[in-house]
């Protein structure tokens, strides 16, 4: 028989890390080989109850585990949030289509990233990472809702020693010890400055940050071209056809879920 | 173009060797309309079989996209079928439902499954219903390809056409059955086959939609009509169920049962939860905007990606409806 498309395979919990209080990054060992490029997405199963899209926070460098970033938001997550190390879940993909990383190269790349949106993010900036060099140069602007609400907060220091990148963070609301900028992610991007000619913005939050966003970028010179933007839509089969990811002719998770702004801006209801 | 004349006791005789092996689907009268039954030996025997006519309410998707199927049993289905007086419009969402599930990177090896071992036999329509109205959508009544073996009723039988390597086979196999192969039959389907055309274009005069309209729907997306032509809509689902390119599905775990069990079932965009996403934000709240997006899924969005118009003409969607929406209406209504 041909491959089944709709059966996961076994993955084991490793490790659940707590993010933040409604936000935990699980890391995963497959029990048969499986490897993703950055931006592709997979098909999460928890046994008996359901399945959802998440997209791997790891790098794909790092083959023998993949961590994925789950928010506490319905039915699926919430039990995925109560399973413990050593529990089994399942995993189909890598589903659609990744980052373009080698279009990158020479390049500028700003990464705009909003809340538990940093998750596929996280995954991009490590493979940018494992060639740093390549790229001109690397930004990631970070903005979560409260100081509490940022996730991987044991990676930015890390992150802050590496010498080609550079790191902006925000936060809507600054409670505590919070010296860096208060407000939404956007206003990051005006200290950017960045080379238009020679630039790509790479953007994954939620959708209100993503439409701003976008919106920003605009107004800053950027071309549609030169955006890419992870869309999220609510999928099911994850293989192009079961039709609920459908944003105008494409299906976010066969034709993206990354796409560049100038495919999808004239769809009527691209941001609803 | 491969043509044969079989007689009625000829197509019986085949029939009945095609029993042999295969389940045979044809189909028959269910409370004043259509829907497809085994064939046995006996029936083959003792009733009419109706061999045209015009499509049955049952949409021939059933056939290979179960309404609902475990999709996690590693078993394909590959029960050797054939289904008899298949209509054009069944045969035109059959090519969308093909390219959904049996192209590009994943196959689903289920479809795939009953799809190879099912052989279609379609017929021409000899009548129709005041639903029916593939000719707007540049249609005909009777089919140019997507069959096995094509029926064309004739005098006391039938032209049959052999559209496929399958089809060509079984007339190989048969040959005794068959006879020879004779080019000058075409002409003795045209006549009926334009009246028939006549007939479907007829029932739709009144319907003022430009040819190939659906090239100009995406003008319409503001259009103040959707939300009035959308008023009687109970959102049921009856349309998308009954439509036979509707592909929709949604896979759903079993609760309580370990391991993965996955139940591929048919979904319809027109209900409520159908795009919303965890954390509750939905890109179609409001009942217009789902429906809109069924026309704009079938006349602008498969065709961009599949390059096939995703409605075919057969009426099944006016027929059913709760609301009494006939869609020829509503697009008349958007485009004005």
């Amino acid at each position: 028989m041909e491959k089944n498309i709709y059966k996961p395979i076994n993955a084991r919990i490793e490790k659940v890390i707590e993010e933040t209080a409604n936000i935990k990054t699980f890391v995963l060992k497959p029990e048969e080989k499986f490897s993703f490029a950055t931006g592709q997405f997979i098909q999460m199963t928890v046994p008996g109850l359901g399945e959802s899209p998440f997209t791997p926070s790891s790098s794909p460098y790092e083959t023998a585990r993949i961590e994925v970033t789950v928010m506490n938001v319905g039915r699926v997550t919430s039990k995925l949030h109560s399973m413990n190390e050593g529990e089994i879940v399942g995993i189909r993909g890598p589903y659609g289509k990744g980052y373009p990383i080698k279009d990158y190269y020479g390049k500028e790349v700003v990464i705009l990233g909003g809340g538990v949106g940093m998750a596929p993010l996280r995954s991009f900036l490590l493979t940018l990472l494992k060639e740093s060099n390549k790229f001109k140069r690397i930004v990631l602007c970070y903005g979560a809702k409260t100081p509490q609400d940022i996730v991987y907060k044991n990676s930015f220091p890390v992150w802050k020693k590496e010498k080609h990148l550079e790191i902006l963070r925000s936060v809507d609301k600054a409670v505590g010890k919070w010296t860096e900028t208060e407000g939404l992610v956007t206003v990051l991007l005006d200290k950017v400055k960045p080379d238009l000619r020679n630039s790509v913005a790479v953007v994954c939050g939620p959708p209100i940050m993503m439409k701003f966003g976008t919106f920003k970028l605009i107004e800053l010179g950027f071309k549609p071209e030169q955006i890419y933007l992870s869309m999220e839509r609510n999928m099911s089969c994850g293989l192009g056809k079961c039709g609920h990811c459908g944003l105008g002719k494409y299906f976010v998770c066969k034709d993206g879920p990354v796409f560049t702004y100038d495919k999808i801006k004239d769809i009527p209801d691209v941001w609803a | 173009m491969e043509l044969y004349y079989l007689s009625k006791d000829s197509l019986k005789r085949l029939i009945n060797i095609l029993l042999e092996e295969n389940t045979v689907h044809t189909l028959r009268e269910n409370n004043g309309d259509l829907d497809y039954g085994v064939l046995t030996r006996d029936d083959l025997e003792s009733t009419e079989i109706i061999y045209s006519k015009y499509r049955a309410i049952q949409p021939i998707k059933s056939f290979f996209s179960l309404f609902s199927e475990d999709v996690t049993a590693d078993k394909t289905d590959t029960r050797k079928r054939i289904i008899i007086g298949v209509k054009t419009c069944d045969l035109n969402a059959l090519a969308v439902m093909d390219k959904m599930f049996m192209e590009g990177e994943f196959i689903d090896t289920y479809y795939k499954g009953r799809r190879e071992n099912t052989i279609i036999i379609s017929s021409d329509c000899t009548d129709a219903k005041d639903t029916c109205f593939c000719t707007l959508l540049g249609n005909n009544p009777f089919p140019s390809s997507g069959f096995d073996l094509n029926l064309s009723p004739s005098e006391e039988g039938f032209v049959v056409e052999a559209g496929s390597e399958k089809g060509r086979a079984l007339v190989r196999t048969n040959r005794n059955i068959f006879g020879e192969e004779d080019k000058r039959l075409e002409e003795k389907r045209i006549e009926k086959r334009q009246k028939m055309k006549s007939k479907v274009e007829n029932i739709n005069k009144k319907f003022s939609l430009k040819k190939e309209f659906w090239k100009e729907l995406p003008l319409y997306f503001n259009s103040e009509m959707w939300e009035e032509t959308s008023g009687p809509c109970v959102e049921c689902g009856a349309c998308t169920n009954a439509c036979p390119s509707c592909y929709c599905f949604l896979l759903s775990d079993i609760e309580g049962k370990p391991g993965f069990k996955k139940i591929k079932y048919w979904d319809s965009c027109q209900f409520t939860g159908y795009a919303r996403v965890a954390g509750g934000a939905n890109p179609r709240p409001k009942l217009f905007e789902r429906f809109r997006n069924r026309y704009l899924c079938k006349y602008d969005y498969r065709p961009g990606a599949l390059g096939l118009v995703a409605c075919t003409g057969c009426g099944r969607c006016i027929e059913c409806c709760q609301g009494k929406i006939d869609k020829r209406e509503v697009l008349e209504k958007v485009m004005k």
